[in-house]
């Protein structure tokens, strides 16, 4: 093999240099302390699918515990989604009672909200609607200046983002600036039967992140739940500002066993088997390459997002602490009609979870032994390239504070 | 609920007390709890009939099947949990080199199959 085709993302991307990273970023307090301030509450964060408030009154709570708060999405009676702090403007009460922990979904026909304190009730544009005994306040009380604290909430192909930066400008599609348009017009909607799955894992957020954004560990992490499958390497790599996005390319080996042979028989819910290209865009594997699998695509600064022919999936790692990150992974196929489909839907989506289960493993090993302080760098191969830009892009965000 | 299988599938009647689960939840953990000889005899009992179970299933409409045919369906889904180990993983129950299964939540888990 010559040098330039062993390094042919670093040549193409000359500027990201060739140096080990720094283990500094991965173990320390206050870098955490800095990204969280710098990065997550001034950039767009995916919060949530349209799909999942479908109706009008429909809402999810969902925890940003690196920002110490939990945001209200609710669908109004207009149809348009918006996002409060769940912070009641009495006295600061939990207006919706969290119960299923990080996520709580609810509905009210009303499209209100009421703190279960001392019955304020909010509409579905965060005002003030009802206050029991409200002549019983000082004339420095108002209503109407009293609403639920707003924050920056916008909808992406169905994807809902929200920016805890309340003096930005930027659109969630300015921020995703040409990767939008790479990204775009994929049925997101039309896979309705999703197996979503969460666990607390003690690592730093770039360690569980990082372990997703390269293949290189294919051949060895996953030589249990998918023998046999090599890996061609990325292909199509494309660094859209601070985000990136390459094609995962693997070739199936592997005699499939009775079980998978049926299972693949009856339905596309498999990564790695091939599937002609209908519905992608046509940035996406746009030599339609064979041994396509899945693209890769990380949106700074915490969502992988994976599109297939007929399905995709998400990762996404929220920071809870410098070795604390909840990670959540949805797997999306479409609705099935019978019940044979339903099998085969389950048997892929069960080889998936086993092989996240896989990935998972290594990730709190990998945090003890960087906080050992027994190294100083790590050395990145070229298929790992994603990871050496989203270092970068970090650093860049510590040194300039957030881009507006 | 009754555990009785349609007649033609008789013999795997041996196996709906362990594995007639409708949860992924209650599946995984069958699993987990089970011995090798265990996953061994299941898997080999019900893979030779599948295509015949998933016909027969699929006589019904989805979402529409007869609760008395559940226990056969849910069969079919534990067959779905447990071949990666009999095929893949040397009949390990748990799945080898990985996280910790019982902190790995499923969202979906606890939602009955019908």
């Amino acid at each position: 093999m010559t040098e330039a085709v062993a390094l042919r993302w670093a040549n193409k991307y000359p500027e990201l240099g060739g140096d080990p990273i720094p283990v500094k970023p991965y173990v320390s307090n206050s870098v955490y302390d800095e990204e969280v301030e710098k990065i997550f509450k001034k950039t767009w964060l995916k919060v949530g699918r349209v799909e999942e408030i479908p109706k009008k009154g429909d809402y999810k709570v969902k925890r940003l515990s690196f920002a110490k708060t939990s945001v209200i999405l609710i669908r109004g009676k207009d149809d348009v989604i918006r996002g409060f702090h769940n912070t009641c403007s009495h006295r600061g009460n939990k207006v919706v009672v969290e119960t299923g922990g990080d996520e709580t979904f609810g509905n009210s026909k009303a499209a209100v909200v009421t703190c279960r304190f001392h019955g304020w009730v909010y509409d579905a544009k965060g005002d003030l609607v009802d206050v029991p005994e409200e002549e019983k306040f000082h004339p420095c009380f108002a209503k109407e200046d009293n609403g639920l604290t707003k924050i920056r909430t916008e909808v992406w192909e169905g994807f809902i983002f929200v920016n805890l930066d309340t003096t930005g400008t930027q659109t969630v599609e300015e921020y995703l600036g040409d990767m939008g348009n790479h990204l775009s017009g994929f049925p997101y909607g039309q896979m309705e039967d999703v197996f979503a799955y969460n666990t607390e894992l003690n690592c730093n957020w770039k360690v569980a992140h990082d372990a997703f954004a390269e293949a290189y560990h294919v051949a060895t992490i996953h030589a249990g739940s998918f023998p046999n499958v090599f890996g061609s390497g990325l292909q199509d790599l494309q660094l859209l500002g601070d985000h990136r996005t390459a094609a995962v390319c693997l070739t199936n080996n592997a005699k499939p066993k009775p079980a998978a042979a049926l299972a693949t028989s009856m339905t596309g819910a498999s990564l790695i088997n091939f599937k002609e290209k209908t519905m992608l865009p046509d940035s996406v594997n746009p030599e339609n390459r064979k041994d396509f699998a899945f693209e890769l695509t990380v949106i700074f600064p915490n969502i992988l997002v994976h599109i297939s022919e007929g399905l995709w999936f998400t990762h996404q790692f929220w920071p809870m602490g410098p070795d604390k990150t909840r990670w959540e992974g949805k797997y999306y196929l479409p609705k099935v009609n019978t019940y044979s489909e339903r099998w085969a839907q389950q048997f892929a989506v069960t080889l998936q979870r086993n092989a996240w289960l896989e990935d998972t493993a290594t990730m709190e090993d990998t945090q003890e032994a960087l906080e050992s302080g027994s190294k100083e760098v790590m050395h990145l191969q070229d298929e790992e390239i994603m990871l050496r830009h989203g270092f970068q892009v970090v650093e860049k965000y510590l040194k300039q504070g957030a881009e507006k | 609920m009754s555990l009785i299988l349609p007649k033609q599938f008789e013999e795997l009647n041996a196996f709906t007390e362990k594995w007639a689960k409708g949860t992924e939840n209650d599946r995984q953990k069958a699993r987990i709890t089970s011995t090798s000889e265990e996953l061994k005899a299941f898997y080999d009992a019900i893979m030779p009939r599948m295509k015949e179970i998933l016909e027969f299933l699929d006589t019904y409409e989805y979402g529409k099947l007869p609760e008395e045919h559940q226990p056969l369906y849910w069969l079919a889904m534990s067959l779905a949990e447990v071949a990666p180990h009999v095929e893949l993983y040397d009949c390990d129950p748990g799945v080898p080199f990985a996280f910790e299964e019982a902190r790995f939540v499923a969202e979906h888990g606890s939602q009955a199959n019908v």
